[in-house]
């Protein structure tokens, strides 16, 4: 009688394994096959096998723009729109925007970098800093439609 | 969560899963067991800490699921030969050990730029060449069950092709991208490196008697050709060749034409001649030739939906002897299926899938042509060598002895497939990796 009361236990641990033995088997494929399929959505740059040219072409269908909100030499308003080239932001006569009027911008001041998931924006390691929104940059940060970029003395409002 | 802490938490669920299997085994087997067996899943757990670590520091983001996949079929393959065998266990826990040294030392080598390798090719070539065609060397060649594939030097034993399987993707992967645009042209003069393989597969099979092993190999080759072309006429012309030489062999080998009887009609009703060690009988073809591949039917079939449990499956004869001969190596999957039932199986065969996806998704991200051709080699090769024998077992294809990737018991297949997951990450690391 004891015998058998010990045998049953025994199944009902068996059953009980073999049934968290199958569970976390499909467990795991659940997981690897959710976290895998949302990584697959997610976009990759990698993916891509064209040129690097085309990449350009293709990476920012609309890129945005950026709009003088407020400078003691530039027009209020002026509009300057992306395109997909990165663009660089500094006193110096070699870049894309020149601020040659701001004595608080350092040569190369900012780089604002269109990508395929949006618009970068980086300091260059300027003396005075740039600024989002009043924060000081500490590494890049995407700008989203709205922000206000602040190099040297100019304020740079990011539309799109 | 980067890649790898996402590597580690799902290597985590897999210690869970090996945890439960060998607690099973062990509270079904517990007058047979001894507790201090049990240690091993601890053993296992570690070892697979140690190359989540080694894979952190050489290939920081490579794709995090590859590794715990390993795992899993490999804990599902020490789970099984365990209940089986548990001195084969600890034998099979120490071969884990080699592969996941071999493992780290292809990863630490190979960590700066794999693609130097591209400039060996010919030494890879040659070197597969030589571990093919090893078994058939008449001293060293090992004679089993028909079909030559083992050496055996002293007490060690291997089967060369396994690490030949590995040598020979790596070589026509560069072979074959520095040929591309040749190739691609199709005109009837490029045809010459195909019937030169062809020729190589041929003799391998002629040499070791092995359709599987042919098969394998020129699959892998065709496979990696269709994908440096894209050219579909090369391998409708590449089977059409495997079909006629393999037709011939047919007719020449008696082996491999025993296989395919075997395969066609596993049953007979009339009694038939027999070899046994006693001389000829006459038997039932069941009770002969194709003993084993029936019985192994019957340990599929035993296991019905739900399986008996891992512990519990019947694999052995009231007198003692085993069943089914060969039952950790070639034979693992109908083990499996009988204690896991079509649910566990089913889940075994999704893992199994998991792995070639993962694989396939990598060779489309790796940015150059050797990258993506290497890990799409490596790939198809396991993809292949499952199911050729996972087919040969359910009665899809004639069956051929190979193993089952990281599940069979087999020193050399463990460190073979080891080295190539080393081989799909590091090409992962380089496709994701930051410039």
């Amino acid at each position: 009688m004891k015998m058998a009361a010990a045998s049953t236990s025994v199944d009902g641990v068996l059953l009980a394994l073999k049934i968290a033995f199958l569970f976390l088997l499909y467990l795991f494929i659940w997981r690897v096959v959710r976290a895998a399929s949302r990584e697959m959505r997610a976009p990759q740059d990698s993916v891509e096998l064209a040129p690097l040219a085309e990449r350009h072409e293709k990476r920012a269908p609309r890129a945005g723009a950026l709009v003088v909100a407020a400078s003691p030499y530039l027009d209020e308003g002026e509009r300057l729109e992306l395109s997909h080239e990165p663009l660089t932001i500094g006193r110096g006569p070699l870049n894309d925007l020149q601020l040659d009027r701001d004595d608080f911008a350092s040569g190369r001041h900012a780089l604002v970098d269109p990508r395929r998931d949006g618009v970068w924006v980086e300091d260059l390691g300027s003396t005075n800093g740039t600024f989002v929104n009043g924060v000081r940059l500490t590494s890049s940060r995407r700008l989203a439609p709205g922000d206000v970029l602040r190099v040297g003395e100019t304020d740079f409002r990011y539309e799109r | 969560m980067s890649a790898r802490t996402r590597e580690l938490t799902i290597l985590i669920l897999v210690g869970l899963i090996t945890v439960t299997g060998f607690a099973s085994v062990y509270i079904a087997r517990q007058n047979e067991l001894s507790p201090g067996s049990l240690s091993y899943a601890g053993i296992f757990f570690v070892l697979y800490l140690a190359a989540h670590l080694v894979a952190r520091f050489t290939v920081p983001d490579a794709d995090p699921y590859l590794l715990p996949i390993a795992a899993l079929l490999t804990a599902l393959g020490l789970t099984e030969i365990y209940r089986l065998n548990p001195t084969d266990a600890l034998r099979q826990g120490l071969w884990v050990v080699i592969g996941v040294a071999a493992f780290a030392t292809t990863l630490i080598t190979l960590r700066h730029d794999y693609r130097r390798l591209e400039s060996y090719k010919y030494l890879f070539g040659l070197s597969a060449l030589v571990l093919l065609f090893l078994p058939a060397l008449p001293k060293i060649g090992q004679t089993v069950n028909g079909a030559r594939l083992w050496v055996r030097f002293g007490p060690l034993q291997f089967q060369p092709g396994e690490l030949g399987k590995v040598a020979m993707i790596v070589f026509l992967a560069a072979y074959l991208h520095s040929k591309q645009e040749v190739l691609a042209q199709g005109r009837p003069k490029d045809f010459g490196p195909l019937l030169a393989i062809w020729g190589c597969a041929m003799l391998v099979l002629v040499a070791t008697h092995d359709l599987g092993s042919a098969l394998l190999f020129f699959g892998i080759f065709l496979a990696i050709l269709y994908l440096a072309t894209n050219r579909l006429l090369y391998v409708s012309v590449g089977t059409g060749l495997f079909l006629i030489g393999a037709a011939g062999v047919y007719e020449t080998t008696a082996h491999v034409r025993s296989r395919v009887i075997i395969w066609l009609h596993p049953w007979t009703i009339q009694k038939l001649p027999c070899h046994t060690p006693h001389g000829v009988e006459l038997m039932t073809r069941q009770q002969c030739g194709s003993y084993q591949l029936v019985k192994s039917l019957y340990s599929v079939a035993q296991g019905g939906f739900f399986g008996t449990g891992l512990g519990k499956g019947t694999f052995t004869l009231p007198g003692g002897g085993n069943l089914i001969p060969d039952l950790n190596t070639d034979f693992i999957f109908s083990a499996l299926a009988q204690e896991l039932g079509l649910v566990g199986i089913a889940a075994l065969l999704l893992v199994l899938m998991l792995f070639v996806v993962r694989g396939f998704h990598i060779a489309l991200l790796a940015t150059d042509g050797f990258s993506k051709l290497v890990c799409a080699g490596l790939t198809f090769g396991f993809a292949l060598q499952t199911f050729i024998i996972i087919g040969g077992i359910l009665r899809l294809i004639p069956l051929t002895g190979i193993t089952l990737p990281f599940i069979s018991y087999g020193g050399s297949s463990v460190v073979a497939n080891f080295i190539l997951l080393a081989g799909l990450l590091l090409v992962s690391q380089r496709a994701n990796e930051t410039p």
